[in-house]
């Protein structure tokens, strides 16, 4: 069925030799390369549509992600990062920051924390009391105290701690990491999004997209609610010889209809997508049931507490993901006043405790069952939003975004536990010891997963894009182990 | 951060110096600041345009001073003997209960409100004289291109020129001929016949016209088949949802967990249908949508002809953003203001395709947009939309308990069609009069049931009081005096009869009762139009929001445009109408100015909208966003030749498709060659029209078509949906079929799980671009669900009434309705396989008849072909 003139190049049928050669570049080649026998990890060309593991720039330190994205922009002073002088100041209101305050008449004085800080474990890391059961953990944190970014609207600020860019359209990290490293699991999607099924995350889906990377890259959004991934099962059972014809049947088609259209990667993707969704109907139903937990453990995580019962059902799905290959579980957390949490204008001092009593506890029962099983040497956790907020009130009770410094932690896989790294000026406004960039951010999360953020590049429009994009980027020596 | 001077307290980084915060809001209070946050916030319902309680206007310094009933509200520095305060203060105003006798949600004047409206009086109630104020817009910010008139350039000359056959493909080649290329050959007959199909109305062509088309030779077939899908109703169905997207079209009010249905949300979507199915001019379609209310004297109107419906309906295009203000808890300013400012973004973005939404709290950080613009441009919806004279959306309001909004503070006109609302009154009477009769048969049986049961429970009573109670109860409540009032207040409860306990006693009471709900339920409420309207009067005036925040009004603004926007075009003008119809214009001044043929934006987003949805991509990649940040036109002459050729056209969309579908760059094959990778890898040029995968409507709505379950009927009020155990959001099965995805009620919480999966948008709240993910989520759902279950099934089913029991007949008919093609011989041969191993395979199941097993093994197929790559990429 070839329905090409030949104009411009011959549409010869591809030969026998030419079909193998381009599937084994597809999951589905993945498949059939199996079937021959081939070893998987013998593959060491990094190709585009491609699945399949591959080697690392230099040994890495962690296999696997798990980020809690905290939109809204958590605020620093409240948390991580004391400052006494905003109680001695308060009300005060320093000139010079009215500089990055864009509406002068609208900012308050100082406003010092409601919350009350204090040293954590061994190590010492200040935590304000808002956080108990992360105290637990602190030994295991690096806390870095010195982010800052460019931007100080959500949108941009979110693309930006994603992929690197203000703008959507760039691959996100996990998608980075994916096409850097291929799939530990052919059986699960790489890279899984467990979404707040409460409401649809700011920028939606644009938090786990490839962009311009190739889409076999992308985010799965898994559901956290009823069946983990709608129509799972079949809706009505089949013999399985009958399955088994039509798949057959159905992949000859698909196989024909791909060779017919080189140079349209999609195609690759949706083959890839077919034979993924076969596997994840027996192991996503076991990955994402977190019934199969002992109750000691759900109770761990708060899995029956109203309160804490939706995050904590999402971290625990998060290590059965990450217990069984899979590369990045990106977990993000939604409340019922908006698609926000973090954002706190006002009433600061209720929404952090809103936020911190939904996230607190599954969060440290993840850190404590991670390292019980042996997982969180090889699993990188990252906390954070898109940036911190302001130490001056807005309307007495809230705070405003603030982009020029703030504070996110990483524990797990190559990371130095019990460290805080950087600082900001006194009142926690400005970054001010040793800054760390978004890239620089990128850069280090990248090198713990064994990836040289100069090299992961990938060609576009003629030019070697990075995550870590054009400006100089470091990798923060000092967080790691 | 600048060194002012160092603070030895302090680390020497912190070079700040230390001012009073009071200091820096200079101490005095501004008269805006009183009027946002005292009147214009909590007082004037009652004390403004509408309602003028004790004769007293609250809503400007002059009428505060000017006073009601009781003399001058407002005594310039002596807060005490001003009644205004003097009546706050003793917390007396605002009353107890919201017009609407609502208890729960009334604010209450602050103590630091009443403390700034006490200084503004002490300071002798000084008035806001705003700063001389110059524009930082300059000819500079004027030239960049999206700001000028798009220029008309003479059709460039090209090497091959048999290629060319439309003036599109002139510009196109030019730029493929400097890069080497050209453009790909023709796509061949059928395989274009389907893209067209798909591209205009969404739908795969039948087997019939399959068949018809291929055999017709004659010349110009090709032009003649986009005539005839133009013409179809189906295709203001497709170009319709684009509209709506655009719009931010959903079927519920929005953010919370209740998410309330708009039952009326479906006249604007069968607007838009009816619009681009009729061929409606541009330049009408959103005067109409922007303005319509505005187009003619609607209050003294004594009939309403189609026209008038279309142009209040119209006005759907601006009551789209999310709006939960009918929740009490959030019927207040920050929330009405949340409505209007999604409603300029929407507007902003879809129409004049620049995102103002930054300047909402400070001026624009890329575009030569000041705050002031998106403030000037928000005046303009203020009128209608305005957050100090709001309306809610639905008919009433939720707080504790439902209370019914009056008509006259509804957000919806009553000027429905007369065939609409003579129909509803009918049935309504109809069913009135069932409810008198078995209202009738209620009491009736009641009557004497009460009788007995309140003699009993009088007998609980102590005697002596038994014959007190009886009379207190039977008096009317206004008749009663102390005794009977004490007396009914302390053993009403225990003579009173719940329906529950007639119910109880007799069963024909409780049938009779049932009847009565039942007819009840069957009352319609009155048809309105979910639109916007002006609020009449004199409108509240606007201030600049400092940093968006409403309760920091800083100066005042008039209704205007963004001022960069004046190249070639005539000013904004407001002319207040002198009808009965009491409406300010504004609206209907900015429809005249965006339509002028020279506006730098109006015709350029539009034609941009279209060819994104011929060709996959925009000549501008970001159709919401031409502005500095925005990307450039691929083909900036292209895009301005459109521009001025859709005005020449009359504005007239049907035109311009005919002109993009008949040139030689949308005939192209599909097919990329190594040269076409090296040269143009992403198709920028269009050396090839893009394969594309269908979008999420498209995919529900072919499935059902060729399966023969869709239900062509068009317009009305939205089908429901339902929700599986599994949380599977479908739409609700009838016996008459589906209809189109279009029709499908579209609850913000509640997306269509098929539709979402192959990314059809959540409107936060618009969109004017897809994405286009793959994911194995969208295999489960093609391969598993109950949906293609049912649709392989009835396919299977069509098949064979058709094409008998011989399989290649049966083949051949699956191929030509799903692929629109017939099968080649290999193919032919595989599916035969297939089927006759299926059909081995359901009779060694030994518990099927034999007509089922053969409609079983070629449901197979079907199921098969509705999930290949070619029944869901478009070449």
């Amino acid at each position: 069925m070839t329905r090409y003139d030949k104009n411009n190049e011959p549409a010869s049928t591809p030969t026998r030799r030419d079909f193998f050669a381009r599937m084994s570049d597809g999951l589905c080649g993945a498949a059939i390369a199996s079937m021959l026998g081939t070893d998987l990890r013998a593959a060491t060309a990094r190709q585009p549509y491609d699945l399949s593991p591959k080697p690392t720039h230099f040994a890495a330190r962690a296999k696997a992600v798990i980020q809690f994205f905290m939109s809204g922009g958590p605020s620093q002073v409240d948390l991580l990062d004391p400052k006494p002088a905003l109680t001695k100041h308060a009300g005060d209101l320093p000139r010079a920051f009215l500089d990055n305050v864009e509406s002068v008449g609208a900012a308050g004085g100082l406003m010092p924390s409601p919350f009350t800080f204090a040293r954590r474990g061994r190590s010492g890391i200040w935590m304000s009391d808002v956080l108990p059961h992360l105290a637990e953990c602190a030994d295991e944190l690096a806390v870095i105290r010195s982010m800052w970014t460019t931007h100080f609207n959500h949108e941009p600020a979110i693309f930006k701690m994603h992929g690197g860019r203000a703008l959507p359209g760039a691959p996100t990290l996990g998608a980075w990491a994916v096409y850097g490293l291929g799939s530990e699991n052919r059986d699960l999607p790489a890279y899984v999004a467990l979404d707040d099924p409460a409401r649809m995350i700011i920028g939606g889906v644009k938090n786990w997209q490839s962009g311009w990377l190739p889409p076999v890259y992308q985010g799965t959004r898994l559901r956290s609610i009823g069946t983990p991934i709608v129509n799972l099962r079949p809706s009505e059972e089949t013999p399985s010889e009958v399955a088994a014809l039509s798949r057959a049947l159905l992949d000859r088609m698909a196989a024909e209809h791909r060779a017919q259209r080189p140079g349209y990667p999609d195609l690759d993707a949706r083959i890839a997508s077919y034979e993924m969704a076969a596997r994840m109907q027996i192991s996503a139903t076991d990955a994402l049931d977190v019934d199969r937990e002992s109750t000691v453990t759900q109770e761990q995580y708060g899995l029956h507490d109203k309160v804490t019962a939706s995050y904590a059902r999402r971290c625990l799905m998060a290590r059965r993901l990450i217990e069984r290959g899979v590369r990045i579980v990106q977990v993000f957390m939604n409340c019922p006043a908006g698609n926000n949490p973090w954002d706190h204008h006002s009433d600061l001092e209720g929404g952090l405790r809103q936020c911190c009593a939904a996230t607190d506890r599954p969060i440290a029962a993840l850190l404590k069952d991670l390292k019980q099983r042996g997982l969180l040497d090889e699993t990188l956790v990252i906390w954070g939003g898109e940036f911190g907020r302001l130490p001056l009130s807005q309307g007495g009770t809230g705070r405003d975004h603030g982009a020029n410094g703030f504070s996110i932690w990483m524990a797990g896989g190559g990371v130095k536990g019990g460290t805080t790294y950087g600082a900001t000026d006194a009142f926690g406004y400005h970054a001010v010891e040793d800054r760390v960039s978004v890239h620089d951010f990128h850069a280090t999360l990248l090198h713990l997963l064994g990836l040289d953020h100069e090299s992961l590049v990938y060609n576009h429009h003629g030019l070697d894009e990075k995550l870590t994009g054009v400006e100089p980027a470091r990798v923060v020596h000092g967080i790691l182990a | 951060m600048t060194c002012v001077y160092p603070q030895h307290r302090l680390p020497s980084w912190v070079c700040i110096v230390f001012v009073l915060h009071a200091v820096t809001t200079s101490g005095a209070v501004s008269e805006q600041d009183v009027m946002v946050n005292v009147f214009q916030s909590k007082c004037i319902t009652c004390h403004g345009k509408h309602r003028r309680e004790a004769e007293l206007d609250l809503r400007t310094r002059a009428s505060l001073l000017e006073g009601g009933k009781s003399g001058p509200a407002l005594v310039p520095g002596d807060p005490e003997a001003s009644l205004v305060y003097k009546r706050i203060h003793a917390d007396e105003m605002p009353p107890r209960e919201d017009i609407f006798g609502d208890a729960n949600y009334v604010r209450r004047v602050t103590t630091p409100e009443m403390e700034k409206l006490r200084q503004w009086i002490a300071d002798g109630a000084p008035v806001a004289v705003d700063a001389p104020y110059e524009s930082t817009v300059s000819d500079a910010d004027r030239a960049f291109w999206a700001f000028q008139p798009p220029r008309r350039l003479p059709v460039p000359q090209v090497r091959d020129r048999d290629r060319i056959r439309t003036s599109i493909d002139a510009f196109l080649l030019e730029k493929l001929e400097a890069k080497d290329l050209g453009f790909s050959p023709d796509q061949d007959k059928l395989t274009l016949m389907r893209r067209a199909h798909f591209n205009l109305t969404g739908l795969p062509p039948s087997p019939e016209a399959v068949a018809a088309y291929r055999d017709d030779h004659r010349p110009r077939a090709y032009e003649r088949m986009i005539d005839r899908l133009l013409d179809s109703p189906q295709y203001g169905e497709r170009w319709g949802k684009y509209w709506l997207d655009a719009a931010g079209y959903a079927d519920s009010h929005g953010k919370i967990d209740a998410d309330r249905v708009r039952p009326e949300a479906w006249r604007y979507r069968d607007y838009v249908i009816r619009s681009l199915n009729q061929d409606k001019p541009y330049d009408r379609f959103l005067t109409e949508q922007i303005a319509g209310d505005e187009l003619f004297d609607y209050a003294a109107a004594d009939t309403i002809t189609p026209e008038r419906y279309d142009c209040l309906v119209a006005t759907g295009f601006l009551r789209t953003a999310a709006d939960d203000t009918d929740e009490g808890a959030l019927n207040f300013v920050p929330y009405r203001v949340a409505v209007l400012s999604e409603q300029v973004a929407i507007f902003s973005s879809a129409v004049l395709g620049l995102t103002m939404d930054c300047a909402r709290c400070h001026d624009h950080k890329y575009d030569p947009i000041e705050q002031r613009d998106y403030y000037r441009l928000s005046a303009i919806f203020q009128s209608a939309l305005d957050p100090y004279d709001w309306r809610v959306a639905g008919r009433e309001l939720s707080a504790g308990r439902k209370i019914p909004i009056p008509e006259s503070f509804m957000r919806y006109l009553p000027h429905v069609l007369d065939d609409e609302r003579v129909a509803v009154e009918t049935h309504n009477a109809d069913v009135q009069r069932d409810i008198d009769t078995h209202s009738a048969t209620v009491t009736s049986i009641a009557e004497p049931l009460r009788k007995t049961l309140f003699a009993e429970k009088l007998a609980t009573l102590p005697e002596t009081l038994r014959a007190d109670v009886k009379k207190a109860i039977e008096t009317p409540a206004e008749k009663r005096n102390e005794i009977d009032t004490y007396l009914a207040e302390k053993f009403g409860a225990t003579v009173a009869i719940k329906d529950a306990e007639l119910a109880e006693r007799s069963t024909e009471f409780k049938d009779a009762a049932r009847r009565l709900a039942e007819a009840r339920q069957r009352l319609k409420p009155k048809p309105m139009i979910q639109a916007l309207f002006d609020m009449g009067g004199i409108p509240t005036p606007t201030y600049v929001a400092r940093r968006g925040d409403p309760t920091t009004p800083g100066p005042r603004v008039e209704p205007d445009v963004p001022r960069v926007l004046s190249e070639g075009i005539e000013p904004y003008v407001v002319t207040k109408p002198d009808w009965s119809t009491d409406t300010s214009g504004r609206r209907l001044a900015l429809a005249r100015w965006l339509v002028q043929p020279n506006h730098p934006l109006t015709a350029r987003v539009m034609m941009n909208r279209l060819w994104q949805h011929h060709f996959g991509r925009g000549l501008v990649t970001t159709p919401g966003n031409f502005g500095e940040t925005g990307s450039r036109p691929s083909h900036p002459e292209l895009l301005d030749w459109l521009a001025t050729e859709f005005v020449r056209q009359g504005w007239r969309l049907k035109a311009m498709h005919r002109l993009v579908m008949t040139s030689t760059a949308y005939r192209q094959a599909s097919r990329i060659t190594p040269a076409m990778q090296r040269a143009d890898p992403d198709n920028v040029l269009l050396s090839r029209f893009p394969m594309r995968r269908l979008d999420a409507e498209a995919v529900r709505d072919a499935m059902l078509a060729v399966s023969g379950r869709l239900n062509m009927t068009r317009g009305g009020p939205a089908d429901a949906i339902d929700e599986s155990e599994q949380g599977e959001v479908t739409g609700r099965d009838a016996p008459s079929g589906l209809r189109r995805s279009v029709y499908l009620l579209q609850r913000r919480s509640k997306p269509l799980t098929l539709l979402e999966l192959f990314d059809a948008p959540r409107m936060e709240p618009n969109c004017l671009q897809r994405a286009h993910s793959t994911v194995p989520t969208q295999a489960l759902q093609l391969w598993n669900s109950r949906m293609t279950r049912a649709c392989a099934d009835a396919f299977a089913t069509r098949v064979l009434a058709v094409a008998g029991d011989a399989i290649n007949e049966q083949i051949e008919r699956v191929y030509w309705t799903a692929l629109s093609r017939g099968p080649t011989a290999d193919e032919l041969r595989s599916a035969t396989e297939t089927i006759r191993a299926l059909e081995r395979a359901w009779s060694n199941r030994q518990v099927e008849e034999d007509a089922d097993v053969r409609r079983k093994a070629l449901a197979g197929l079907c199921q098969v072909v509705l999930n290949s790559p070619e029944f869901i990429y478009i070449d």
